[in-house]
């Protein structure tokens, strides 16, 4: 009778987790699943098409025949698609530039810097404008004889008015110096979002206690705004490819020779210029690869850190 | 008024507004059984030309409306590739005759006779038909000549001290005018080495000292290899243009169109070699420096004795041709006809500055300018334009390596490698 009394109020027990439980679960899984289809339909499937296209053969627009490695084999022996990858290392070289910049300017507009109103705007504006279109605009800035050139020569600084998109190394810099300034309004924007969580009342504190822009900076916001610092990271680590594309299509194509060129712009010539498109999914594999991995690397260690952090 | 004369003034009414409406109804029919038709170009000949083709074209085919899709030449490949690849688009698309039309055949359809009759008028429509061949598959009409020759500004060579009536002829008259010309402080040559440019508008100029019409033929069949010393000649005769100081230092990032033309436009350069229609032809540069001062002349034969060093490297300019995906073939055809006819051709010639292909064009309609008249001399002997057979794989190795060769970094040799690379990696030409 016992026994038979406790076998009941376990099954009602289980019967009462059990109907708990399903329902969590399915309204996990129902949530997730919109995410899920579209991450599969527009990542995933995406993805495994473009590596299957990179296998394949593809004579100008007409059907594609298997063809194995050969177009990888073709990628590596293309001298461009060296340099793409070199130049893009070379970009990357200038993140620390990408990440502090916006958060030195970010935390000036913080502390309410005389005309801060004014350079919140102008330091976004230039984020505002169609990347083409800043293209076509440093075009005429950067030629030999633009206005950046003239004022050089005319506050005296005659040897620094170089050509600037003629040579391979001052290209590069150039296409650079062009995608920081359209683009870091926007670490700009995304800094202050962090800082704005912070007090003012803690700055203040931090002021009276005698710390100085460098040290507000170094022990105040960089620790405070970590995870901001390290989202901006990844996504510079990411955009910078990205955000160059229509920089080096409106500026340079590339040019001169392959000083300016980008991975992402050499798959676009290498399918819609050359026609071959199995070249150009290769390419764009290495490119995925070259992306993900490095970061890979940089959000394992924010995630390392985050861990380190909790309490 | 009497009761009679209300009804009569109601009826009256009555009938006027079933007349609007019927007539509303009728021409709202008439606009749904409009074929509207979409055609990829880059507007060659100009705005008003293309205002003008397009009006007369809906004039005469009341029930086709035309969709104009205007892009930069140089842009042309990058915005028509996805369209090819995705089989989707526009009715009608513009491409230059040659290898890059015959690279893209699969987006056109074949013209029945019937549509190819319309071209009858025209002087040559081969660049249109697969391997330049009539017997062949055509998929594209022309309505012009197109090719390159080099203009000069003769108030730029009359303050160096040259005679503008003599223009140089040969590489070493160029060479020693350069000299003169530099010493006034302006370029010698404009020129822009990014895009298409150096392989359509000078490559040809230089390897018609070198080749013959086989070589050229070779050339499209992917028989030619650039490690042939014929085809190294031409290279090194091209690497001597920046090297020798002959063009403007910024040459290799800046392209010919608008750039490099800006500079002869704008009177600091003696010599530019471009095109004889659409844009920065006789007509533009004759606007900007005044028809009195320019002068249009054959690029200076690098080898005078060679067969073709006094030709013209003529080609259709392009050809217009229905897509494989469209599903208004018989408006579209429409279109590609008239514009091989005689009515356009009249248009190209009084409006878009163009040299007309139509032999039925009335000559009276060109208009009077020194360098047009020039031009229509030297067209006279035409032979095949090269650089229209060139992939796209080698007019991009061209580009880079010549810029790389003008900054000093690549040697002639490395150039000759990296072309062979691109011939050797062009889908069309193995």
């Amino acid at each position: 009778m016992h026994s038979t009394a406790h076998q009941a109020t376990a099954r009602q027990k289980a019967r009462r987790g059990g109907s708990g439980l399903r329902p969590s679960l399915f309204l996990v899984g129902l949530l997730v699943l919109p995410a899920l289809i579209l991450a599969v339909v527009f990542k995933l499937v995406p993805l495994v098409r473009a590596f299957w296209l990179s296998l394949l053969k593809t004579q100008g627009f007409y059907d594609p025949t298997f063809a194995g490695i050969s177009n990888y084999r073709s990628m590596l022996r293309d001298p461009m698609f060296e340099d793409a990858f070199r130049n893009a290392l070379m970009v990357f070289l200038s993140l620390p530039v990408w990440v502090f910049m916006p958060l030195v300017i970010a935390l000036l507009l913080f502390q309410r810097t005389p005309g801060w109103k004014f350079f919140r705007a102008a330091y976004f504006l230039p984020y505002m404008i169609a990347p083409v279109v800043v293209g076509i605009m440093f075009r005429q800035i950067l030629s030999p004889d633009g206005p950046l050139n003239a004022m050089l020569i005319s506050i005296g600084l005659a040897p620094l008015a170089i050509e600037w998109l003629n040579g391979p190394n001052s290209a590069l810099f150039s296409l650079t110096a062009v995608a920081l300034w359209s683009f870091f309004g926007l670490g700009v924007l995304t800094y202050l979002s962090g800082l704005s969580t912070v007090p003012q009342e803690v700055v203040e504190a931090a002021r009276l206690d005698g710390a100085g822009f460098w040290r507000l900076l170094f022990n105040f916001a960089l620790p405070l705004i970590r995870p901001v610092v390290g989202y901006w990271t990844v996504l510079c680590m990411s955009g910078m490819l990205i955000w160059m594309f229509p920089l080096v299509y409106a500026l340079t194509r590339g040019g001169p020779g392959s000083a300016t060129m980008m991975p992402e712009y050499l798959v676009f010539i290498t399918t819609f210029e050359f026609l071959n498109r199995g070249k150009g999914a290769a390419i764009g594999m290495a490119l995925f690869v070259f992306v993900a991995f490095i970061s890979t690397f940089v959000v394992r260690q924010m995630y390392r850190e985050g861990r380190g952090r909790q309490p | 008024m009497t009761t009679n004369d209300t009804r009569r003034s109601f009826r009256l009414r009555s009938l006027a507004a079933s007349a609007l409406v019927a007539l509303a109804m009728t021409a709202s029919a008439q606009a749904q059984d409009a074929t509207t038709i979409k055609v990829l170009n880059w507007q060659p000949g100009g705005p008003e030309y293309w205002t003008a083709l397009v009006k007369a074209f809906e004039t005469e085919n009341p029930n086709i409306k035309v969709e104009l899709e205007t892009v930069p030449f140089d842009r042309y490949p990058e915005v028509q590739g996805p369209y090819i690849a995705t089989r989707s688009g526009p009715d009608v698309m513009q491409q230059n005759a040659g290898l890059e039309l015959f690279d893209r055949r699969v987006a056109y359809q074949e013209l029945p006779a019937e549509v190819l009759a319309a071209g009858d008028d025209l002087l040559t429509r081969s660049g249109g038909c697969l391997n330049y061949d009539l017997t062949q598959a055509c998929y594209g009409l022309p309505f012009g000549f197109q090719g390159n020759v080099m203009y000069y500004n003769k108030a730029v060579l009359s303050e160096a001290g040259l005679d503008p009536a003599n223009p140089p002829s040969t590489w070493q008259e160029f060479g020693d005018a350069c000299e003169k010309v530099k010493a006034t402080g302006k370029t010698c040559l404009a020129l822009g080495m990014t895009g298409v440019f150096p392989a359509y508008w000078v490559f040809p100029e230089i390897a018609r000292n070198y080749l013959t019409e086989d070589d050229m033929r070779a050339i499209l069949a992917g028989k030619m290899p650039w490690t042939d010393p014929k085809m190294v000649s031409i290279l090194q005769a091209m690497a001597d243009i920046p090297t020798k100081g002959w063009s403007n230092g910024n040459a290799p990032s800046i392209s010919m169109l608008p750039d490099g033309a800006d500079i002869f436009a704008s009177g600091n350069a003696a010599f530019a070699g471009t095109i004889i229609a659409d844009a920065v032809n006789w007509a533009a540069f004759g606007a900007a420096l005044g028809d009195e001062n320019v002068g249009a002349m054959r690029w200076p034969a690098v080898e005078p004795d060679a067969p073709l060093a006094k030709s013209f490297s003529g080609t259709e300019s392009a050809v217009f041709g229905v897509t494989t995906w469209t599903d208004k073939t018989e408006a579209a055809q429409q279109f590609v006809k008239f514009v091989a006819g005689v009515e356009n051709g009249n248009l190209l010639t009084s409006l878009g500055g163009g040299i007309p292909l139509n032999s039925k064009v009335d000559p009276a309609l060109f208009p009077k300018s020194g360098a047009l008249e020039q031009i229509r001399e030297i067209i006279k002997k035409p032979t095949i334009h090269v650089g229209v057979l060139l992939s796209g794989q080698e007019t991009d190795a061209l580009g880079r390596g010549w810029q790389e060769v003008a900054l000093g970094r690549l040697s002639v040799e490395d150039w000759v490698a990296r072309m062979q690379v691109a011939l050797e990696e062009s889908p069309g030409k193995n």
